[in-house]
């Protein structure tokens, strides 16, 4: 009977999903888009559709241009290259879901991964920085003292070597690299915490040796044209000798004090700042950076993905402002959902911190998430059809719906197609999202019953 | 409250310096420099005398002293010139440009305020019914629409199909600028000027309102059917009162709430995404000016237009929490 068939919250999640119309009809839709998209190159090749770069040849140039819909051979028209304009379309959905879906995907995998560690550690201090002269790294000299010692050393010496020595990027990679060896060393048996912690310690000296160092370079090299003349204000004299004196009390705490770091509020700091930003004028300034071809970023998205270096640039640049929302869904709820009683008992049962915040507490979250996962597809699409729109996105040859739409201005008088389509595949697919993440929202809240 | 307020002033100034320093790092670090332009113009120019302009622009130096460098002018007023224009930055944005953004925005805003509330509330209050259907399915639309394909399908109706339709040469509303070339006030008079303005606003003031007026009457609606449904609505009713008053005095009151930082919020997003609309309609605005000065390499706007920018989100953000706490005397900052 079916009655006795157990019912699990997604089977039940499932069934008030599918009474919410618009959203099982744009689950539809997006199977399709999602099919078309996957299926284009193989359009082209039973030539159905023509390669969306394929340019007319021959005598008579301007008759294949600008072509309207319903022209035989191009139910869409033809572009001002006299390019298929169905073709393109359905390769810049590729384009589109390909951003949609991989921004998505990231961003709520960071998101949630920051967020809860926001929330599960909020409140609980780490110690950042423990001088050498500190009681803290004291007591750590206890057994072991001299492989302690020298990690730290080796930690300082690396720090110190990647912050002066090489570029920003190479620096960034090699901090990972040591800060995944002290997570490896803290894994190991018996003295691997205590390792672990010396090394990280022998890093946070260097950061505050080099903060030190950055004061007196900066104030030095503001005051040197007006040292040389000899005509620097009182004012400026005492900003030199001050920023001097704040380095040494620098140096001088850092011996013997402790920096102790709440990860949440570090992490919500970051999230306030980041909402701060004037959204669109950063992802344009940010998209013109990555895209530099000098830098050290820009040649590196260049070497690896090549020809789609653009649409590697945009799903970065959205996936760097795109976990934010997810960060702060997730944080709130981990915040709730660790004063529960069976967080307690996994707690009590010794389970691994790890363990607790990923079998336990993420889980519990997954509803919002997965809401916010879909909502945040059609936001992905919008936004990089703006910013390919304006230039500062996907760079043609390749076409997407938003730079389809960047020359479709200028031809509204006699070829309208060209802006009206691109535009409506955008809305469309949008559309879809955002009413299957409003039926997801219905179907995953436990206080709705079929 | 005081303490509260004081508190979350001071953090701004922490906020802007970051702010400052990133956004300066990111543009300072554009591909090319901003004497490619002039090099390029020069083609005898000699290695030495690229040297010397370095050091003249401060360029050869790295990149956090000519941030200190900067920074110790912009605490000063001084934020350089527009290489573009030879005036400098802070007339450039402030006195041509915001005023034009300002007006652009701020229609946008009480456009989107005017008819998203009343919506939302007829919404609420027919819930379920065919015109809510309607509504809820238009907001929906509202915001998946792309904001500059909407500038252009505006465009296309009331520049192209309408007139055609209507056998006019002219367009209903113009295709773009914020006054038609050439049209002085002082020749045609002032209401024929003002009409000429106001023509030429309806369609980028309509085209960036779209997002907010669909989202605050989706939220609107949300608010009000909470409210609604609370026990001192029922009171009110049982005590006899008219509808009228049970909707507008007791329930619109408290829905408004919660609406009233969502449009705090609102507001630099209102400045920030006009980048999109003022390029459309060729609107002479901060976003079009920011967008102009970064493929124009010129520095000195962009770093101004960001770092106010950056201000002004910081300030709504608190003038939005404050408003909070003015509106519901349930808050209490500490």
């Amino acid at each position: 009977m079916a009655q006795n068939r157990i019912e699990t919250p997604w089977t039940l999640a499932w069934r008030r999903f599918r009474r919410h119309r618009m959203a099982i009809f744009s689950l539809g839709i997006i199977i399709l888009l999602v099919a078309l998209a996957l299926s284009a190159p193989l359009l082209v090749r039973l030539g159905w559709i023509p390669d969306p770069n394929l340019q007319p040849e021959g005598p008579n140039l301007a008759a294949s241009y600008f072509l309207p819909p319903g022209t035989p051979g191009h139910p869409l028209g033809t572009d001002e290259l006299g390019r298929d304009v169905l073709s393109r379309l359905i390769y810049g959905g590729r384009i589109s879901l390909l951003v949609g879906f991989t921004v998505a995907l990231s961003s709520v995998l960071i998101g949630t991964l920051v967020g809860a560690i926001a929330g599960y550690f909020a409140g609980r201090a780490f110690l950042f920085f423990a001088g050498p002269a500190s009681p803290t790294y004291r007591e750590l000299l206890g057994r072991g003292g001299l492989a302690v010692v020298l990690l730290s050393l080796v930690g300082l010496g690396t720090a110190l070597y990647l912050f002066y020595r090489t570029e920003p990027g190479t620096a960034l990679l090699g901090f990972a690299g040591a800060l995944l060896a002290a997570y490896l060393l803290n894994r190991l048996p018996g003295l691997g915490e205590k390792l672990a912690r010396a090394l990280w310690y022998g890093f946070s000296w260097a950061l505050l040796l080099g903060f030190a160092g950055l004061i007196v370079d900066v104030a030095r090299t503001l005051a040197e044209p007006g040292m040389a003349r000899g005509d620097l204000s009182p004012i400026e004299l005492a900003g030199y000798y001050l920023a001097h004196l704040g380095a040494l009390a620098l140096l001088a705490f850092g011996v013997v004090g402790r920096i102790a770091l709440d990860v949440d509020v570090v992490i919500s700091r970051i999230i306030d700042f980041m909402l701060s930003l004037p959204g669109l004028p950063i992802l344009l300034v940010l998209s013109a950076f990555m895209r530099n071809p000098e830098s050290a970023l820009g040649k590196l998205t260049a070497s690896l993905f090549g020809e789609a270096a653009s649409v590697a640039i945009i799903i970065l640049i959205l996936v760097v402002f795109g976990w934010i929302t997810t960060a702060r869904i997730v944080r709130g709820l981990i915040l709730s959902l660790r004063e529960q009683e069976f967080t307690l008992a996994a707690q009590a049962l010794g389970v691994s911190e790890t363990r607790i915040v990923f079998r336990h507490l993420v889980p519990n979250a997954i509803a919002p998430i997965i809401v916010d996962a879909t909502l945040q597809v059609g936001l992905a699409i919008l936004v990089e059809a703006g910013l390919s729109f304006l230039g500062f996105g996907i760079q043609p040859p390749v076409a997407t719906w938003g730079n389809m739409l960047t020359g479709a201005q200028d031809y509204i008088f006699y070829a309208p197609h060209l802006a009206i389509f691109p535009g409506l595949a955008i809305l469309l697919t949008v559309l879809a999202f955002n009413y299957v993440g409003d039926g997801l929202r219905d179907a995953l809240d436990p206080r709705s019953r079929v | 409250m005081l303490a509260y307020t004081l508190r979350r002033v001071l953090q701004i100034v922490p906020l802007l310096f970051f702010i400052s320093l990133v956004v300066y790092a990111l543009v300072a670090l554009q591909p090319g420099d901003p004497l490619e332009a002039l090099i390029f113009a020069n083609p005898r120019i000699t290695q030495e005398e690229i040297e010397e302009l370095k050091k003249a622009y401060g360029l050869d130096q790295p990149i956090h002293i000519r941030y200190f460098k900067w920074l110790g002018l912009a605490l000063q007023g001084d934020f350089g010139l527009s290489r573009t224009y030879a005036i400098p930055a802070t007339e450039f944005i402030f006195q041509q440009r915001l005023p034009m953004t300002l007006l652009l925005s701020g229609t946008a805003f009480l456009l989107a305020v005017v008819i998203a509330i009343p919506i939302g509330v007829y919404s609420a209050l027919r819930k379920y019914s065919l015109a809510d259907y309607v509504i809820t399915f238009l907001a929906f639309v509202g915001y998946s629409t792309p904001v500059f394909w909407l500038g252009i399908m505006l465009l296309l109706i009331f520049a192209v199909w309408l007139p055609e339709l209507l056998g006019r040469t002219e367009p209903i509303f113009p295709p773009g600028g914020y006054v038609t070339p050439g049209l002085d006030p002082a020749e045609v008079g002032f209401w024929p000027y003002l009409k000429d303005r106001i023509w030429h606003l309806v369609l980028p003031a309509f085209t960036l309102s779209v997002i907010s007026m669909a989202s605050w009457t989706r939220f609107m609606r949300a608010s009000m059917l909470e409210v609604l449904s609370q026990d001192y609505v029922r009171t009110a009713r049982a005590k006899g009162l008219p509808e009228r008053v049970v909707v507008y005095k007791h329930a619109l009151r408290n829905a408004l709430i919660p609406i009233v930082t969502l449009m705090g919020l609102a507001i630099p997003g209102l400045f920030s995404g006009a980048v999109l609309t003022e390029t459309i309609f060729s609107w002479p605005g901060m976003g079009r000016a920011l967008f102009d000065a970064l493929v124009e390499k010129d520095y000195n706007v962009a770093m101004t237009a960001l770092v106010f920018l950056a201000l002004l989100t910081a300030v709504f953000n608190l003038l939005a929490d404050l408003a909070y706490a003015v509106v519901d005397p349930r808050i209490r900052y500490r």
